[in-house]
């Protein structure tokens, strides 16, 4: 990591930084300063900053009482979420940090009710059994972090088949285990804590993963020749584009989303993008579409309509995903959306599930966060702003009936799905707390 | 008022152009002027038919060495005798390859170059006194045999031609490949090269147009036919013809002028169809003066009728839409909407303005200030926050450039974006509600064939529209550089791959429009044919 230029400017960079050094206190409230101050901004960023901070929460906690670890991790959640309530991941990750505790705090006690030496067996075949059942596809270990919440129907299942046979799973784990390796060394009375910091060591390395294992969907959706309309600078997206541009040729049309995030638009179009801290350089290495010998075409959110009649397909970014299958993105998305709708244009949106938020919305305004005006109308043109009333909203709600396919790192679901993978991710009693 | 303004600027300009213009035009050429003598430079070049363009590009660029072709011819003498013409020939070719690689390399070293002598023709005798040129010149012959030069050369020869290639493709490839039929001829962009004819007044007008100091359809109808009249003012009848005869094709080159600038807009085609259609019509026995003031007289009134009085036809009727409480959303500064907004406001109803605007014209600034100005609770956004804005819209007003025979609505674009966002809240009315949009028939007035400007702007009324050719955008886009000053985007002409694209009008269906405004009353937008239909049958 540049630590030098990243620790000037306050964001992840100095965020990471000054957890390795101060106390957990003052991290949590560097952290929710830097929420309110919206230092941190991003999603992914969040996700990984509340990441890092909750594992450090948990490794000063000197505890193996998962109740007390619990009501830890939800005292510092809460604090998170009240310092950015529209930030939804950071919720999110708090959710499924709780949900590991919870996970660990059930199977130490399953161990503890099941037969002695099986107990102590049951630790390695979970994850065994999660690989061969949900997921054949994705063989990295992020998976099994967030799959580790959907776990208790599996263990039952699992458990099922092999208490009535006890003799015969013993000879059976040796093999099976050893391909996920880290899983063996789990001695018989484990501590939970250690469990949950790799847990969350998972989840840290799912978000470092996420947009690729996004990207590797990118060849079923993007065709030869067709012309793909996207908006706003995801790197999301952007990695999305660039590993179908790898193997096709294709149009780009990107929308530059004036005035909240075109400076970084245009970086990103025309390749000179810095890496800003928050990326934490990941990008700074990547080469950008239009040197992969893809056109891309840079147009003004309002000639948005006028193309949408050659477009095929719509790929948008977005900020966070509910549980209903609307999405809050950056403004301007839903017009782009139902601009695709009256075209019958399919709108696909790219989104870690780390975004996904279990929150249903009703109240749509409260979801919406609006930025500095003066980006609308400068100051410079003191009399107008001194008459008229000027609106900058940063984000927009889009219905879900506006989406037609989320493309998740756990592959294509349709909006009404989503309420599914919600479930699976995040436990009920985590939902509100 | 302003059109008075406007006109005063236009003349000052005027002249800022015919004193500059003067500077300016040398230089127009003068970039084009080096490439022309290489190409012609020495018969040895002129023979190497296919490599010769490249080659002549590092001669342009190195005049020390420029002296390229005439060497072989000397060094071959100095070295080898018994030579067949064909193996002469082809040593000569090696030894021009071979030197123009070493011409490269000195070129990377002397930047300023001995005081190198002319190019081309002159260089013949002086050539092998220079002792650059002996260097050279020894050089290739000891080379010359040895080393499979032709190869050699040819790869250096084959790269700087495909990067002229290259070069030449960026650029056309600044033309975004599914609007190209949007491009039409090239831009002008200064009064350079204009003939003789064009009236300083259209001059001043066209530079206006180019860069959309006025704007919008009305504008620029008015302002042509103003300038139309100084033209006609100015005119006297050349010997041996009538006026109606002859100043309609002197018309015709001011409007050829103008379409340069920039492409016609539909209400200046159908005014300038008018105005021949009148001039055609005036008796060859009328005196030039009274044909004269009886021109100047049509084009006043066709502005007042046509124009001024429509427009406050429209907006008495569009005002009376307006009602209190009202929260009213309009898209850009159309002037028709201004009028409207501004006249229901004097009479007195309450209701709220929100103005959405758009890069890179901001046209609704100045409409958000004059109604602001004039006491209206105004609210601004831009088009990121339509539905923000159009939430608790009641009403949406529209300006409209031209409508399609269809009901479509041709606008500035973006304004179809704010018509297919709904309007949540319940309005009372019926067909009201959403979209009464002012707009003067004068776009369709007088004769309009069905096949005028573009494809665009008047589609047949058939199904084929549905598959989108009709919804396409304009027939002109202007690839505005976008004014980021410092930005990644400051060298978008240089960068492979990247294209901008700023059309300027689009098409709204005639759906999401739910009513028309117009001087003969307020229509469903499936009444247009029809009112298009009475408006030529007049």
């Amino acid at each position: 990591m540049p630590s030098s230029s990243l620790a000037l400017t306050p964001g992840l960079g100095s965020f990471l930084k000054c957890l390795k050094t101060n106390p957990i206190d003052t991290s949590i409230e560097t952290l929710i300063s830097l929420l309110k101050r919206r230092q941190i901004r991003h999603s992914r960023s969040c996700a990984t900053a509340t990441a890092y901070l909750l594992r450090s929460v948990i490794s000063a906690c000197r505890t193996t009482d998962s109740a007390k670890l619990i009501e830890r991790v939800q005292s510092v959640g809460r604090r998170l979420m009240a310092a950015q309530p529209r930030e939804m991941v950071v919720g999110n990750i708090v959710r499924r940090v709780l949900g590991l505790i919870r996970d660990e705090a059930e199977d130490d006690r399953d161990a503890e009710f099941a037969l002695s030496d099986i107990g102590s067996e049951s630790q390695p075949h979970t994850p065994r059994a999660y690989d061969d059942a949900s997921l054949p596809l994705d063989r990295d270990s992020p998976f099994r972090a967030e799959d580790r919440s959907s776990r208790p129907p599996l263990t039952s299942m699992f458990s099922l088949l092999s208490h009535p046979e006890p003799e015969n799973s013993l000879p059976s784990t040796p093999g099976s285990s050893s391909p996920s390796g880290r899983f063996t060394g789990h001695g018989p009375s484990k501590d939970v804590r250690a469990e949950v910091l790799e847990g969350i060591g998972e989840i840290i390395d799912e978000l470092g993963q996420v947009d690729d294992q996004i990207a590797a969907y990118a060849l079923d959706h993007i065709h030869s020749n067709e012309i793909i309309l996207t908006h706003t600078s995801s790197t999301t997206v952007q990695k999305f584009l660039l590993k179908a541009a790898a193997k096709r040729k294709f149009t780009v049309i990107h929308a530059e989303s004036y005035p909240n995030n075109h400076e970084a638009t245009h970086a990103t179009v025309s390749g000179s993008a810095v890496s800003d801290d928050d990326n934490l350089g990941l990008e700074a290495f990547q080469k950008p579409l239009i040197e992969h010998g893809i056109t891309v075409i840079l147009i003004p959110d309002s000639a948005v309509f006028a193309l949408m009649s050659r477009v095929n397909k719509v790929i948008l970014g977005t900020h966070s995903v509910l549980a209903n299958g609307g999405l809050v993105a950056a403004a301007g998305t839903r017009v782009i959306a139902r601009a695709a709708k009256v075209h019958q244009t399919p709108v696909v949106v790219v989104s870690g599930v780390y975004k996904l938020s279990p929150v249903y919305p009703f109240d749509f305004d409260s979801l919406i966060e609006y930025g500095d005006p003066s980006k609308v109308l400068p100051y410079e043109e003191g009399d107008l702003v001194d008459l008229v009333d000027v609106q900058n909203p940063i984000y927009d709600y889009v219905p879900a009936e506006l989406v037609d396919l989320y493309i998740t790192n756990l592959g294509g679901h349709a909006p009404s799905y989503l309420y599914r993978i919600v479930s699976d991710h995040y436990r009920k009693e985590d939902i509100s707390f | 008022m302003n059109r008075k303004l406007g006109l005063r600027r236009c003349v000052g300009r005027l002249w800022h152009h015919f004193f500059f213009h003067k500077m300016v035009e040398p230089s127009n050429p003068a970039p084009t002027a080096p490439v022309s003598p290489p190409v012609s430079s020495t018969p040895e070049q002129a023979t190497l038919a296919t490599e010769n363009p490249p080659q002549t590009l590092p001669i342009r660029d190195s005049k020390p060495t420029q002296p390229t072709g005439d060497a072989p011819a000397s060094t071959d003498g100095a070295t080898d005798k018994p030579l067949t013409a064909a193996e002469l020939k082809k040593k000569a070719k090696a030894d021009k390859a071979a030197r123009r690689i070493r011409q490269k390399l000195e070129r990377e070293g002397n930047t300023t170059g001995s005081t190198a002598p002319t190019p081309s023709v002159g260089a013949q005798p002086r050539q092998p006194n220079t002792p650059k040129k002996d260097a050279a010149g020894t050089g290739s012959a000891q080379k010359g045999p040895r080393a499979p030069p032709p190869r050699r050369g040819s790869g250096p020869v084959a790269q700087t031609g495909s990067v002229l290639v290259e070069q030449k493709k960026k650029k056309d490839d600044k033309k975004v490949a599914v609007f190209g039929h949007l491009y039409g001829q090239q831009r002008r962009v200064t009064v350079g090269g204009a003939t003789k004819e064009v009236h300083p007044a259209i001059l001043a007008l066209g530079m206006q147009l180019v860069d959309y100091t006025i704007c919008g359809s009305s504008a620029r109808c008015v302002a042509t036919l103003l300038a139309f009249k100084r033209v006609i003012e100015s005119y006297t009848t050349p010997m041996g013809t009538s006026l109606a005869r002859h100043l309609t094709t002197h018309l015709s080159s001011q409007i050829t002028y103008l379409s340069t600038c920039r492409p016609l807009s539909i209400s200046q085609g159908n005014a300038i169809r008018a105005l021949k259609l009148f001039i055609a019509g005036i008796d060859p026995s009328t005196p030039e003066a009274s044909a004269k003031i009886s021109l100047c007289e049509y084009i006043d009134s066709f502005i007042r009728e046509k124009i001024t009085v429509a427009d406050q036809v429209i907006a008495d009727s569009a005002a009376q839409k307006v009602q209190d409480g009202d929260v009213i959303v309009t898209f850009a500064g159309s002037s028709i909407v201004k009028h409207t907004l501004l006249l229901a406001h004097n009479q007195g109803k309450r209701f709220r303005v929100s103005i959405i605007d758009s890069r890179p014209l901001f046209e609704g600034k100045s409409l958000a200030r004059d109604l602001a100005n004039s006491g209206l609770d105004v609210q601004y956004s831009l088009v990121h926050s339509i539905t923000h804005a159009v939430k608790d819209a009641t009403k949406v007003f529209l300006g409209a450039h031209a409508m399609t025979s269809n009901g479509g609505l041709y606008s500035r674009v973006g304004t179809a974006l704010v018509a297919i966002s709904p309007t949540a809240s319940p309005s009372t009315a019926s067909s009201s509600t959403r979209l009464p949009m002012p707009t003067s028939s004068y776009p369709w007035t007088p004769p309009v064939s069905l096949a005028v400007p573009t494809p665009d702007t008047h589609a047949p009324p058939a199904p084929e529209n549905k598959k989108g050719g009709n919804r396409t955008p304009a027939p002109e886009s202007p690839v505005i550089p976008h004014k980021t000053s410092s930005s990644p985007l400051a060298d978008w002409h240089n960068t492979p791959n990247l294209q901008l694209l700023n059309i300027m009008y689009d098409v709204t269906p005639a759906e999401y429009v739910d009513m028309v405004i117009t001087e003969m009353g307020s229509l469903p937008p499936s009444a247009v044919p029809i009112v298009h239909r009475m408006v030529t049958n007049l």
